[in-house]
């Protein structure tokens, strides 16, 4: 096959075509940004002084402070989950269409490895675009946002660039990664020509076990204390690394228990629906819980951060609403310096939180449209006969709502719970901070209206996806 | 009595005309095939007749009121509670089942669950496809798709059913068996049918039929516009 | 021979191998067996057996007499049932002449007939066929129709829906050549 035949077969398409690959460029161009971010931190010269030699160049302490910056970047890293996440999210979009068409070309002839190389293309030629366009936003970026304040301290690290070994290596590396996971999701549908069979068999409903993981990351954190005394005398990196597994294992435990809570949601609405839009959502919610899970896997997963976040600062603020007390009483006046480093470091996590919120709400709008689109026969079918779009509509908000406000709830509980446990206790008998309800429901119901909003948004799509010609016999 | 009525009906999608001015009364009771080649119409006049459409110009009426000027609410509803519509394929909703599926018009019009089921198990039952109830469709033939499919169309008791390609997607057997029920329960509740089809044996089942050529009836059935004699030679 | 004579007297040998029969019994089963197919008469019937008794294919298996007539039973003989097993496994030729007489007569109107006449046949030969084919569908859907009735009806209409089917392509075809030729 000849460089241009399979260019114009990569590129050949519909408009949900279209869009995924622009979702695909959208995903590597963050992705790309959180890592040249991530390395540009990294790139800060200590200068030359002991361990705690702080660059004085920057404003912030998470730049200046030589311990901090490791941490910093660390969570610019991990702000790309979300990013991945709308990757996997937008991955779907059209599947269905595009898998048919892959088959197509099987059928026709086409070896596996030719049809694997095409749909590769698409993913890694989208990704390089994207890539490339996160450089250069890079670049732009740092040329714009260099503007040291009147004591000539920067904002940001635009004085630094990273080794360019090492941006060529997210650059280029980002869409050799796309590809290659193209290609392990396409395994099945390169196998045989008759294109997939989806939903080849229902599994079992769901079972809640993946409480115990919740149970065993809380535990993790409530035992933090023990823990760190049995593993005195080995490094901190060991203890940083228990704690990040148990907050990870009650992650995962809030995105699987999704999909049970999804069932149970599901069969209590099925009980009780009187009508039709409930009914609807209550099948497919029965039908396949775990598209919850794997729907709002990034959203859930920011939320527990979240809720992590609100207790740290609940702490924080707790321990400075203390000392200054305690100055108070020590007839020291004026703010204590305390809360400034600490509360500025809780707003960055808050706005990275909310950054990966409204990067997990894309990815969920595009999970609804793919929804809508792959069923618009049917909703076409149920329009003619009489059925309303709102009807529809309304199925398509209880489906996401009935599981998601549980699910919400219990990720912002989840990660309070081990945020306050991770905090530790401040004195036996003394007076506690008390818990944040206005921040974890400020945050509750932010997550919540992001996902009415988004199916606002997607229903928005109906009226186009069932027109009659969806309709037409062949 | 008449039921449905159409005048001088006319739609183009774009630039292309599919109906150019048709008049066509449709009589309680009474089964009209419409037939004619691929894209002569066929489907935009059951759209158009269904009130699923309007046209650009002419009237459609639904005993003696004009349809077509209608909100598009009010010929849901209309379609909802009088008109039962039937596709060639893929109209039921994959995650419910037989029996579900077959409620759902019952439940948008407010019937209680129990007797919404009840009535579909009826259907289901007068369709031959009881044992279907509690089956999604995936897990069905063409054949016994189409027939809940029918129970569904059927399930309100409408004055018009609406087929379009009813039999598009099946084998001759299967066809068969869900037109003969179709045409027997209509002929059983008195209801008309419209039964679009390019095929002349599925035109057979109704008491009537309309053969429609680039957009108008076509009454000789063969389009003799073009010159004959000499054709051959 | 006679190839409509050879396949009445293997429908006879064919009805009796189901069990001895006399001729009366042997019209009856025709008739509910082939009910779309033109009835039997009498006479052919007869003459049907006395040709198969000359030859050895059927042997009189005794009378009754019942309050009319003597009847004369019939019955198979080996000969016959082999001359029956020998028929039926030879594969009728699959239309070896096209010769219906709406073939030739369609092709004769287009040849032929002036342009009015042609188009008032042809729209009368649509409509008779389409109003058989309703008949056939009638009869066929009807509660009380029996297999036969519908294997026979299915027979019919398949027929009548290639020659519709035909009627249609044929004239399309027929158009489409005049528009070549005068555009």
């Amino acid at each position: 096959m000849s460089p241009s035949t399979l260019t114009s077969l990569a590129l050949a398409g519909n408009r949900t075509d279209a869009a995924r690959v622009a979702l695909t460029a959208l995903s590597a161009l963050l992705a790309t940004l959180a890592g040249l971010a991530a390395l540009t931190v990294l790139a800060i010269e200590k200068p030359p002084g002991d361990q705690w030699q702080r660059s004085e160049q920057y404003t912030s302490e998470l730049l200046s402070q030589p311990g901090l910056r490791g941490g910093t970047a660390f969570a610019l890293v991990l702000l790309t989950i979300p990013v991945l996440a709308l990757a996997g999210q937008s991955a779907r979009l059209g599947a269905p269409s595009r898998d048919r068409r892959l088959a197509a070309l099987r059928l026709a002839g086409a070896t596996p490895g030719q049809v694997s190389r095409i749909a590769m293309l698409e993913t890694g030629f989208a990704s390089l675009l994207g890539a490339l366009a996160g450089l250069a936003c890079y670049l732009g970026g740092r040329e714009l946002l260099h503007r040291p304040n009147a004591d000539g301290l920067l904002a940001l690290p635009t004085d630094v660039l990273p080794p360019v070994s090492a941006m060529a290596a997210v650059v280029l590396g980002l869409p050799v990664l796309a590809a290659a996971a193209t290609a392990l999701l396409l395994r099945r549908v390169v196998t045989t020509p008759l294109g997939v069979v989806r939903r080849a068999g229902r599994t079992g409903s769901p079972r809640p076990w993946p409480a115990l993981l919740i149970g065993l990351g809380v535990l993790a954190a409530a035992m933090i204390d023990q823990i760190q005394w049995a593993l005195r005398g080995a490094s901190l990196e060991l203890l940083a690394l228990a704690a990040l597994l148990g907050i990870f294992g009650a992650v995962m435990g809030v995105i699987f228990g999704v999909g049970w809570i999804s069932h149970l949601a599901g069969r209590t609405l099925h009980r009780f629906a009187r009508r039709p839009a409930a009914l609807l959502a209550a099948r497919r919610l029965t039908d396949d819980p775990w598209a919850s899970s794997r729907t709002f896997a990034a959203l859930l997963a920011a939320l527990v951060i979240a809720g992590g976040a609100a207790a740290f600062r609940a702490a924080f603020q707790f321990q400075a609403q203390r000392e200054q007390e305690q100055n108070e009483l020590a007839g020291y006046g004026g703010e204590a310096s305390y809360n400034s480093f600490y509360l500025d470091t809780m707003n960055l996590v808050d706005l990275a939180v909310a950054v990966a919120v409204a990067i997990a709400a894309a990815g969920l709008f595009v999970t609804l449209v793919e929804g809508i689109v792959s069923r618009r026969r049917a909703y076409a079918a149920l329009v003619a006969t009489g059925v309303p779009r709102s009807t529809i509509g309304t199925s398509i908000v209880w489906q996401m709502l009935a599981p998601v406000v549980p699910a919400v709830l219990i990720a912002l509980g989840v990660g309070y719970a081990i945020g306050r446990l991770l905090t530790g206790e401040f004195g036996r008998s003394g007076p506690q901070p008390g818990v944040p309800l206005g921040q974890l429901a400020l945050q509750g119901a932010g997550a919540t209206v992001a996902v009415l909003f988004v199916v606002g948004l997607g229903v928005l799509f109906l009226r186009a996806n069932t027109a009659v010609a969806e309709l037409r016999a062949t | 009595m008449t039921q449905l009525q159409a005048r001088g009906l006319v739609k183009s999608y774009g630039p292309t005309p599919a109906l150019r001015g048709i008049t066509l009364d449709i009589d309680e009771g009474e089964i009209v095939a419409v037939t004619g080649p691929s894209g002569c119409g066929k489907s935009t006049l059951l759209h158009c007749l269904a009130g699923i459409i309007r046209p650009d110009a002419g009237e459609v009426s639904w005993r003696g009121h004009r349809l077509d000027t209608w909100s598009e609410a009010a010929r849901s509803r209309l379609r909802r509670t009088e008109f039962g519509v039937l596709f060639q394929f893929g109209q039921l909703v994959p995650e419910l089942t037989a029996a579900e599926n077959v409620a759902l018009p019952l439940l948008l019009a407010g019937t209680g669950r129990r007797a919404a089921r009840t009535a579909a198990l009826t259907w289901l039952t007068r369709l031959g496809v009881a044992e279907c109830a509690d089956v999604r469709p995936g897990e069905m033939s063409g054949g016994q798709q189409q027939r809940c499919a029918t129970a569904r169309a059927l399930v309100t008791e409408p004055r018009v059913l609406f087929a379009d390609e009813p039999t598009g997607a099946l084998d001759t057997l299967s066809g068969e068996q869900v037109l003969t029920q179709l045409v027997r329960v209509a002929k059983e509740q008195h209801t008309s049918v419209v039964l679009v089809t390019h095929e002349p044996r599925i035109a057979a089942y109704a008491d009537r039929e309309v053969i429609l050529r680039d957009g108008m009836i076509d009454h000789t059935g063969l389009g003799l516009d073009a010159p004959l004699a000499g054709g051959s030679r | 021979m006679n190839s409509g004579l050879v396949s009445t007297s293997h429908l006879l040998l064919g009805l009796l191998s189901t069990g001895t029969m006399h001729g009366y019994e042997l019209k009856r089963a025709h008739d509910t067996r082939l009910p779309q197919a033109r009835p039997l008469a009498f006479g052919q019937v007869y003459a049907t057996l006395n040709r198969l008794l000359r030859d050895g294919l059927v042997a009189p298996a005794g009378q009754e007499r019942l309050a009319g007539p003597e009847r004369t039973a019939y019955t198979l003989t080996e000969q016959g049932r082999a001359a029956l097993d020998q028929w039926l496994s030879s594969v009728e030729p699959p239309m070896p002449h096209v010769n219906s007489p709406l073939f030739t007569k369609v092709v004769v109107a287009l040849l032929v007939a002036d342009v009015d006449r042609a188009r008032a046949y042809l729209v009368a030969q649509r409509r008779a066929h389409t109003e058989r084919l309703r008949e056939l569908t009638a009869l066929k859907t009807a509660p009380s129709a029996t297999v036969d009735d519908v294997v026979a009806a299915d027979y019919a209409i398949a027929h009548l829906d290639a020659d519709l089917r035909w009627l249609h392509t044929t004239l399309e075809r027929v158009a489409d050549w005049h528009r070549e030729v005068h555009s």
